[in-house]
């Protein structure tokens, strides 16, 4: 049973932190896209590539995937936001992350190939360590970092301040002088890293694989509209919940009723508590 | 209502086109009407493409072989590879272009069971002769789709074997059973339980697993207090595999593992933790593919990947060699088909294979009959050592 919370939540951590990320992306755009899940596919395949060919240091390789991350952010919004946000106001984002994720997922499948290929081990460690193995706890504290930095960058530097005007209403932040679309390019850039981080420190987990990325976005979402969008503490709850209940799903009842049993949830949630367990209800004016 | 179509819509149409646009070989361009067109529909990008890309090194090579020789009655043999990129539905798009368009007079492939499924009824409507590789055993039917001929083996050949080998070598009576949720894992899965249970063995232990789970370790937990002496995982995925081999090695639980060949593919040796995870680990293999006791191979083997090793980077074989063999194989069972014919009239390409008998391939010998679709008899089957992987080929496990 320990073996089933543990491995749960080891794979929630890494749905909450697509969900972090997925908030970061909302607030600044009021976008949620799909290329989430990419960002942290090109973590983990960056941070093999970096250390099994190139034998960087795990040290270099972090950072090296990092900044792969942050520069495919901001490709992101370059590419898939910025000029479907200047030119629509309506979802055409979803169609141009999805594409941009796929092209993405096809060219690191060409480059990388198909087939899942291994993530060495980050911190010396034998295999014998049971729950206490680093795939397990790497990623529980990557997302529980995450969520304490957005919150120091949030309250306690002028950058976080201005998302933050820009999450309550981008147009009277651009009327007071906020150049909001530098603002939504750094966001991204820090949405790719943040990304990029995650699939680094949960690479164990996933293996270097090209296909990881679809799934993270869907599940991230999921963890996302549990939690409610926009909190961080939801984001983290939202995936943990999520990590949990899919493998206990999977070993109490079966492995094919396990993304039933989770989406099932994301449905009851939406029709009991439609802002999510820590969302805010958003009043609109009338 | 009007439709609204602003250019950066049409970005995302252009984008998303340039991304799903597949491969098109340029032996399509080279028409030529004196040539035998063959198609060849191989999933050669995406999740499926490990093993097609080393068939297509066979299949290329053996065209080249026989070209080089002067072709069949002096025709040459023109490939027209289309990449399914591991899609059903771009599956049947292809197959449907090589016969319309492309006018091919047999069509190889596809490479897996599910594209085989979608395809399969479309070839067979418009009579094309068509060699095709699945191991799901519904996939062919003579009546059904006559011109279909299978050079693979079952899967129901695999299972009997690893069955076999688990209960009456290794004296294992409380299997657990461990498959995926994809349609194929699960259908092989329950193929292996209804086999187990024709000879009296209940499971003690079955589950049916996302394969993107990250972690196995609860469910290898599971078998253990079910009380489990060996596992049998059906799955052809490699990352899935490798994950059951990690969480038993993990946990120091010696129990034997023994099932589908991906358990001993070349990918997954370089997921596991430690090599010696994969000791204890056995796979239903070919006898073709497999050292004597004297280390030697089958001299067709050897021939085959002498002639291929500068294909292959001229070092060691670093994948699976049958692969490499049963796509040679499928020309060369082609070409005997179109000699034995006298000619590509498909009714009497069907004729020719429904009456070969003993064909001697590299990866297999092959027979069918006026109502058998399945070419590989199950003498070509044994059992293999996981951690013995040499040169794209196995050893033998102890009996």
């Amino acid at each position: 049973m320990l073996t089933v919370l543990v491995s749960g939540l080891a794979s929630g951590a890494l749905l909450a932190a697509a969900a972090l990320v997925y908030n970061v992306m909302f607030s600044t755009s009021k976008v949620l896209g799909v290329t989430t899940g990419q960002t942290a596919m090109l973590g983990g395949v960056f941070g093999a590539w970096f250390m099994t060919r190139l034998h960087f240091p795990v040290i270099g390789a972090l950072l090296g995937s990092v900044i792969v991350g942050a520069v495919f952010g901001l490709l992101t919004d370059l590419i898939a936001v910025r000029r479907v946000l200047s030119r629509s106001d309506e979802h055409l984002w979803l169609l141009s992350t999805l594409a941009l994720a796929t092209i993405t997922q096809q060219a690191v499948a060409l480059w990388w190939g198909t087939e899942p290929l291994p993530f060495p081990r980050i911190i010396h460690q034998d295999f014998g360590a049971g729950l206490l193995d680093q795939k397990y706890w790497l990623p529980v504290v990557t997302a529980l970092a995450l969520a304490a930095a957005l919150e120091l960058f949030y309250r306690r530097t002028l950058y976080g301040k201005l998302f933050l005007a820009m999450s309550e209403d981008a147009f009277a932040a651009r009327a007071r002088g906020i150049p909001t679309d530098r603002i939504r390019a750094l966001s991204y850039v820090i949405v790719g890293a943040m990304g990029g981080l995650a699939g680094f420190m949960a690479g164990q987990l996933t293996f270097a694989y090209f296909a990881v990325g679809i799934t993270l976005s869907l599940n991230g979402f999921i963890a996302l509209a549990v939690g409610g969008l926009g909190s961080n503490a939801g984001a983290l709850v939202g995936g943990a919940a999520l990590g949990i209940l899919s493998a206990g799903a999977s070993y109490f009842i079966g492995g094919e009723y396990q993304n039933t049993i989770a989406v099932g949830v994301l449905m009851l949630v939406l029709l009991v508590k439609p802002a999510g367990l820590f969302g805010a209800q958003v009043a609109r004016p009338v | 209502m009007k439709l609204r179509c602003d250019r950066s819509g049409l970005g995302v149409i252009f984008a998303v086109m340039g991304a799903l646009l597949p491969n098109l070989s340029t032996t399509a361009w080279a028409k030529d009407k004196e040539s035998i067109r063959i198609g060849w529909l191989s999933s050669l990008t995406g999740p499926q493409s490990t093993s097609a890309i080393a068939e297509n090194k066979g299949v290329e090579f053996a065209v080249d072989e026989i070209n080089r020789a002067g072709g069949i009655n002096g025709r040459k043999l023109e490939l027209v590879t289309r990449d399914t990129v591991s899609d059903p539905k771009t599956a049947v798009n292809f197959a449907k272009q090589l016969i319309f368009e492309e006018k091919v007079v047999l069509i190889i492939g596809p490479v897996n069971s599910g594209e085989s499924l979608a395809t399969i009824p479309v070839v067979a409507k418009e009579g094309i002769p068509n060699i095709i590789i699945g191991t799901v055993d519904e996939l062919v039917d003579a009546d059904k789709y006559p011109r279909a001929f299978r050079p693979i083996n079952t899967n129901r050949q695999w299972i009997e074997a690893a069955n076999d080998y688990a209960l009456n070598v290794l004296r294992r009576k409380n299997v657990a059973i461990l498959g995926d949720t994809t349609g194929y894992g699960a259908s092989t899965a329950k193929a292996a339980t209804s086999a187990l249970e024709k000879q009296g063995i209940k499971p003690v232990y079955s589950a049916l697993i996302d394969q993107n789970k990250t972690d196995l370790t609860d469910e290898l937990n599971k078998a253990r207090a079910a009380g489990a002496d060996v596992i049998m995982p059906w799955s052809g995925n490699t990352g899935f595999m490798a994950r059951i081999v990690n969480a038993r090695g993990d946990m120091g639980w010696s129990v034997p593992i023994v099932g589908h060949p991906t358990v001993m593919a070349a990918p997954l040796r370089k997921l596991v933790n430690k090599p010696t995870y994969l000791d204890n680990t056995f796979a239903a293999g070919y006898s073709s593919m497999t050292y004597d006791d004297k280390g030697r191979l089958p001299a067709t083997t050897k021939t085959l990947q002498e002639k291929i090793r500068p294909r292959l980077g001229d070092g060691e074989i670093a994948y699976s060699f049958w692969w490499v063999a049963l796509g040679y194989d499928t020309v060369k069972l082609a070409e005997h088909a179109i000699r034995s014919a006298g000619g590509t009239d498909p009714a009497a390409l069907q004729k020719a294979l429904e009456d070969t008998r003993n064909f001697p391939g590299v990866y297999a010998t092959y027979g069918y009959g006026p109502k058998e679709r399945n070419g590989f008899s199950d003498k070509n089957i044994v059992i293999n050592q996981a951690n013995s992987f040499k040169d794209g080929v196995y050893r033998a496990a102890p009996r």
